[in-house]
Order: structure tokens, then sequence, then C-alpha cells
């Protein structure tokens, strides 16, 4: 997989890709992904999970531009912008149900929710 | 560009009804807000009607008439759906309303809850006829926001909230593997477009391998999308899910979601093609292998888990999870060398299948939509414990029947429609030599037999006993519920004499178009692939 | 996703982009120190050479303003996150309507492609018109 990235780092870079090449793009990209997924696994505070999913979503789209970007083509940035919507959509709907449980029993810890088990 | 427009039709349509339903729902006068299931129900047919019109329209991903069976079954299907979830939302508000309290638009929810139905199954047709992973990936989340909220208004207690939340954060979790995912193909072939993928990605194949980017693509999407069908390494939340939410509601979630993933886990392994693998007809290892190890766990989990449970709801949230894991058997096996028949054609019998487990678990979970249990204070709560259905078939034949036929059909007894979406699933995974997977799915068979029979036992056979302090089991004042479940029996017996039509459809949906690599001379050579 | 244009390929754009080196960022790297050392030489100047005079007044949450009236935690009516909720739709329009705006003038006026472009962001406000009449009936823009 590495000497893949690697191929594709030393490819036909452009302009200023010449610098700092897709491959650390993708690695940052790929950090931020596996943050995210750590953080949602293991924190239990609804708000921090929510923000790891949103920290997975921007990596998705910050790997997007960079091959927008190398490809010299337009999508992946509309790509983003769709994500972008879709992200907000997600955020809004996540406040209002954070909103609403915190109301009945007034804890962020996920682990207090756990009627349902079995 | 003109032929997308009018693929689209029917999810116009859909999306025009959706807007009209929001919006008088929130109507001052009780008749106006009485429409919104009629209005929707009307809504659902047009589309069909339009799905079935433009059935010409061909879409040029690599499954070209996947829209055109996709939409007329939605459409069905949908109409059961909303026959199901008839009477959830707003209550308590709708009997405060006809004892002469003011209306609060405010505090209603149920134009909200007819239209989030539409929005799901609008976002359910645009999976289908997805030619592009950012309308996918837009129908995707179309499908799944709305029943994030479904779930979490489905009843006013605090394990319908609970159940959200949790669906909602999870549903997330699977939103963003799959679109890191996505962004991996697109870095790996340069273009979102189905149709030019599958073409780069078989002219990777031809000269040298695919491009690792997308292998790794299509393997997160699938872990990703595994949240929507509830496979494996994703299905944790499901049986918490379906139990806080409403009967009605969960049986909304069996289907729709599940059935969206699968569109798109076809669409997906479509654009590296089951061409391009170790033999002629079958997928890259890398997907074929995670696809296999997935399968074969997420069965054997969900059908031994199943077992332990006293919860009806837990029960069917297991099934579904096993059925899952039956339905990507269908997948490994793809389409077959071209022009294989129905037998040998897997795509063909996961859409077949998609749409027995539909009907037959509307089915079940109308019956529990259905019973209401008195609580001694008065208060009404759902029947979900095995118990409560002891001897339906005796106090309530319609409704016992039907849990009976639905448990027998989801076991796939040979004469009922579960038989019949079973069997192609197996004689697919022969000819394409999984024989350990269809031995799997075979002892898998056996050990559903247990808990399905013991749901048919009880309501079947043992008498309706009931101690004094005991709730008691009311049924629900919601006709179309019941008209639900009686449609479901009869397509379940139904069908399976008559359902040759049905399993003809699948097979012009899973018509099975490979991509055509074309020689570098010519001027589609791809931009992208830097050759090393 | 067929995109009418391709403007980062053109050489000039690529090579003023390329011209950025590290030596351009010298005059935010002084403003930046400049705005640090401020602050700094701010704090500590009056800790040192500044009177000290405390009292309960002094220590008032509002020094000179109005006494705080109850707790912070309060909630708020649920008519302000519907607000937020119909700002968001057209805060995320904008995002939409400027690419489109962008390209639009370069198709060819009246033609059939045209027509369909502008058929598409009609139909586009249209959904955010319906957002808005939701919104209306909701009664979300009435304060009472």
């Amino acid at each position: 997989m590495i000497d893949v990235l690697l191929t594709l780092a030393s490819g036909p870079t452009p302009g200023p890709m010449a610098q700092a090449t897709l491959f650390h793009y993708l690695i940052v990209s790929a950090l931020m992904f596996g943050i995210g997924l750590i953080g949602f696994l293991t924190r239990r505070n609804l708000i921090i999970m929510f923000l790891c999913t949103e920290l997975m979503f921007q990596a998705a789209g910050l790997s997007l531009i960079a091959f927008s970007r190398f490809h010299l083509n337009h999508t992946g940035e509309t790509f983003v912008i769709f994500v972008l919507t879709i992200a907000a959509a997600e955020a809004a709907l996540a406040l209002a149900l954070v909103v609403l449980l915190f109301r009945r029993q007034e804890t962020l810890d996920a682990g207090v929710w756990s009627q349902l088990r079995g | 560009m003109e032929s997308m427009l009018t693929l689209l039709w029917p999810e116009i349509a859909l999306f025009i009804t959706t807007c009209v339903v929001m919006i008088l729902g929130q109507s001052k006068f009780k008749d106006t807000r009485d429409l919104c299931p009629g209005l929707a129900a009307i809504g659902l047919i047009v589309s069909g009607f339009l799905a079935w019109y433009f059935r010409g329209v061909t879409s040029d991903a690599v499954l070209p008439h996947l829209p055109y069976y996709g939409k007329l079954v939605i459409c069905g299907v949908g109409l059961m759906l909303l026959m199901l979830v008839a009477g959830s939302a707003d209550r308590e508000l709708e009997a405060d309303a006809a004892k002469g309290k003011p209306f609060e638009p405010i505090r209603s929810t149920r134009g909200e809850f007819y239209s989030f139905v539409l929005f799901s199954l609008t976002g359910l047709m645009l999976c289908t006829s997805a030619n592009d992973l950012i309308l996918l990936f837009l129908a995707l989340e179309l499908t799944s926001l709305p029943t994030y909220v479904m779930v979490s208004i489905s009843t006013n207690r605090n394990r319908s909230m609970e159940a959200g939340v949790k669906y909602f954060f999870l549903g997330a979790l699977g939103a963003a593997i799959f679109l890191y995912g996505f962004a991996m193909i697109y870095g790996g072939t340069g273009t979102t477009n189905f149709e030019d993928i599958s073409r780069t990605v078989a002219a990777q194949a031809a000269g040298g391998g695919i491009n690792p980017l997308v292998i790794l693509g299509v393997v997160l999407s699938l872990v990703g999308l595994g949240f929507k069908i509830a496979s494996v390494p994703m299905h944790f939340y499901t049986p918490d899910v379906y139990q806080g939410s409403s009967s009605s509601v969960a049986g909304f979630l069996a289907f729709v979601p599940k059935a969206a993933g699968f569109f798109a886990i076809l669409s997906i392994c479509g654009l590296v093609g089951w061409s391009h693998g170790v033999t002629e007809q079958s997928l890259p290892e890398g997907p074929r292998v995670l696809l296999w190890v997935v399968a074969a766990l997420t069965m054997t989990l969900g059908n031994v888990l199943a077992i332990m449970q006293r919860s009806v709801k837990r029960i069917l949230a297991y099934s579904s999870i096993a059925h899952s894991g039956y339905m990507l058997v269908g997948v490994i096996a793809g389409p077959g060398p071209s022009g294989a028949d129905f037998e040998r054609n897997g795509i063909a019998a996961v859409l077949f299948y998609l749409v027995s487990y539909g009907v037959m678990t509307i089915g079940a979970f109308a019956v529990l939509a259905c019973l209401e249990k008195k609580r001694s204070d008065g208060s009404l709560d759902e029947v979900d414990d095995i118990d409560d259905l002891r001897g339906l078939a005796r106090t309530r034949p319609v409704l016992g029947w039907t849990m009976v036929l639905s448990s027998m059909g989801l076991l796939g007894l040979p004469p009922l429609l579960g038989f019949l979406g079973k069997l192609p699933l197996f004689t697919a995974g022969i000819g394409a030599k999984e024989i350990i997977l269809v031995l799997v799915l075979g002892i898998n068979s056996a050990i559903a037999a247990y808990y399905y029979l013991r749901l048919a036992y009880t309501c079947f056979i043992e008498s309706p006993e009931t101690t004094p302090n005991a709730p008691k089991v009311v049924e629900a004042p919601f006709a179309a519920r019941r008209w639900a479940g009686v449609i479901s029996m009869l397509c379940v017996v139904g069908l399976a004499v008559f359902g040759s039509w049905l399993g003809n459809l699948a097979e012009i949906g899973a018509t099975y178009r490979p991509p055509k690599y074309v020689q570098p001379a010519a001027a589609v050579v791809p931009v992208s692939a830097p050759t090393p | 996703m067929a995109m009418p244009l391709a403007i980062h390929s053109e050489p000039a754009f690529v090579a003023s982009l390329a011209a950025s080196d590290l030596s351009s960022y010298v005059p935010v790297m002084i403003l930046i120190t400049m705005a640090i050392t401020f602050g700094i030489i701010n704090v500590f100047g009056s800790l040192v050479i500044g009177p000290r005079r405390d009292g309960p007044t002094k220590s008032a949450a509002y020094e000179s303003g109005m006494n705080a009236v109850g707790t912070a935690r309060k909630r708020f009516n649920v008519r302000f996150y519907l607000i937020a909720m119909v700002f968001l739709v057209f805060d995320i329009e904008i995002i939409f309507l400027y690419p489109w705006a962008v390209t639009f003038p370069n198709l060819a006026q009246g033609t059939n492609e045209s027509l369909i472009w502008l058929a598409r962001i009609l139909f586009f406000v249209f959904t955010t018109v319906i957002a808005y009449v939701y919104g209306v009936r909701k009664g979300v823009f009435k304060f009472d």
C-alpha cells in the first residue's frame, strides 16, 4: 500500500503540488480519519463523539480535494460541497437529538443511556 | 442528460408529494391533516406508474435496468410500509385536538412523519438510479437521515430517544467510512461517474492490475455500507434500535435502509465488476474475501444470538442481520456467465430475496404493531415479549395466522415465498463454486428454524392462559396496520404460487452490462492512473 | 459531472501559485509577533505598575452594570432553534448558488443546455422556498 502511495507521490505533480505532494495530503487525511475513528470508539461524551464523526467527514473531504487537484478536474471539489451540506444537515440533527436527550437526563455521558440491553 | 431527467421522474413526483404532505400536515383543520396518508399513497402510486411508463429508459451504470425494477418494488413495498406506519405519530396530540384543544403546529409531528417516510423512499429510489458516486452518497444520506428522526419520535418514551441517538451516531460513523471509501475510488480513477469508473478499472485490469486505491475504496465502502444492511462489523445497533422504536418504525427500518444498502453494494461491486477476479466471474480478491467473511459471520452471529432472545422485536432484529448475510451470498456469486438463467444469477437472487424479505418481515412487524399491552395504570405499551403472543392464532386468528405464515416464510419453508427466494441464493452460490459458503448458509437455515418455529409454536399451539396480574393485550385502533399484515400474508402465499412475474422482473433488473475495455489507442485512455 | 472549464490547468494560474515561497510570509510573521508582544506587555505592565483596589463591587460579574438575574442555564424557546435551522437552509443554499453562477455565463445563452441549467437551479431554489413555507406554517416566525 505504502509503495503505491509513494508511486503516486512521485508521479507528474503540477505546480503547487511540487512541494507538498499528494502523498502528504493523503497521510494527513488518513491521520484525521484514524483520530476520528479512535475518538469515536473510546470517548463517551456525545458531543465529542459527534465531533469525531465530523472529523472523519472532513478527512474524506480533504482527500477529495487533494485528489481533485491531482487529477486536475473539479469533480472532487464538487463532491466536497455536497459533503459539507450533508455534514451541516447531520450537525443540525445531532444537536437536536443531543438537546432532547440532555433535557430528559442531565448528562451527556453515553454510558447513562443503556436502557436497551439484552 | 435528458434521459437522466426522464429516469428521475418517479423521484420528482414523490418529492413533490412529500413537500405537499409536509406543509398540509401543519394545517389547523383536522380534515386537511387527515389527507396526509392518502396523499402519500397517491404519490407512491403515481411514481410507480411513472416508473412503469418510463421502463424503456435505462441508467448508464453497470446495472442499467436496476432503476426500473427497484422503483416498481419500492412503490409496492412502500405502500405496505405506509399502511404499517399509519397512525404512528401524534396519537396523544390528535386525541387532545379531538377534545377541543387548539391545534399547535409546533408540537405536531404528523406531517413530518409521513413526509419522512416519503423522503426516505425517495432516497431509496435515487439509490437505484444513481450513476455517480456523489448522487449515490446523497441518496444514501437522504434514505438514512429521516429514519434517525423517525426512530426518535416513534414513541414518547426514553428508550426511543436512546435508540434514535444510537442509530444516528452509528449511522454517521458508517456514512463517514463509506464516504472515505468513495474518496479513495475517486482517487484511484479520477472520476465519479460509474460508467467512467468501470471503464477505467477495466483498462487498469487489462494493463497491470487494478489501482490498489480503488480496491481499498471498495473495501471501505462495503464496510461502511454494512451499517445500512446491518452486517457484522456494524451490526450491534440493530436489536437495540428495533426494540427502542415502535414496531411499525422497526418494520420500516427492516426494509428501507437494507434495500438502500444492497442497491448501493451492488452498484459499488459493479464498479470493479464481477470479471476481474481469480476466475472470469468473480469479484477482485480483496472485496470478495471481505464479503465472504462478513457474510459467513453475519448469518451465523445473527442466528445464534436470535436463539437467546425473549423479545420478539430483538428476535426479528437478529433475523434481519442473518438475512443480510444470506443476501451477501448472492452478491458474491455475481451475475454469472453472460446469458445465465435465474438460478445462476446471484444479483437477480438478491433483488428477489430483498422484496420477499421485506414482504415477510412487514407481516411480522404488523402483528406486533396491531397489539398493545394495557398496564394497570391505564397506559398503553407495545407488545414485545414472546409470551404476549401466546395462543394468538386462537384469540385473534387473522393476526395469529399472519405471524405464523411470516415466520414460516422467513424460515424458508418450501411452499412459501421465503423458500422461493432462498433457493436461487443456494443455486447461484453453488454455480459460483462457493461451496463452503453455501454449506454455512444451509447450516444457518437449520439454526434459524429453532426460533422461527418457536414463534409459530407460541402463536399456534400454546394456550392463551394469563396470570391475573399480567397486563391485558388489546388491539391497537389502526385498521390499516392489520391490512398491511393481511396483504403480507396473502403475498407470502400468493407470490409463491404466482410469483414468476416477480422473478422475471428481478431478472430484468439484474441485467449486467460489463464495462467494455477500449484499446488505449482510443481517446478514452484514463488520465488518472499514473503508470509506475 | 462534466465541467466545461478547467481553469486551474491554465499555465499562468499554476505559475502564480507556485511562486509562493516562505519569504512572502515574513510580513505576516512580523505582524503576529507584534500582536503577541503587545498583548504580553499590556498584561504584565498592568500587573506590575497598575494600582489595585479590590472590593465586592469590583468583583461582581458585570461591574457597574445590571445585577445578574437567575442562572444562565435556562431553557430557550424551541423557536430559536428552529430559526437557526431555517437560517442553516439559506446559508447552505449559497454554497450551491456560487458555483452555478460562476459557470452559467460560460454557457451559450438561449440554448437548450442553458435553459436546462436555469431550470435546475430554479428547482433547487424552489426546494428552499418549500423549507421557508414549512417554517411559516410551523409558526417559527411568530413571536408572541
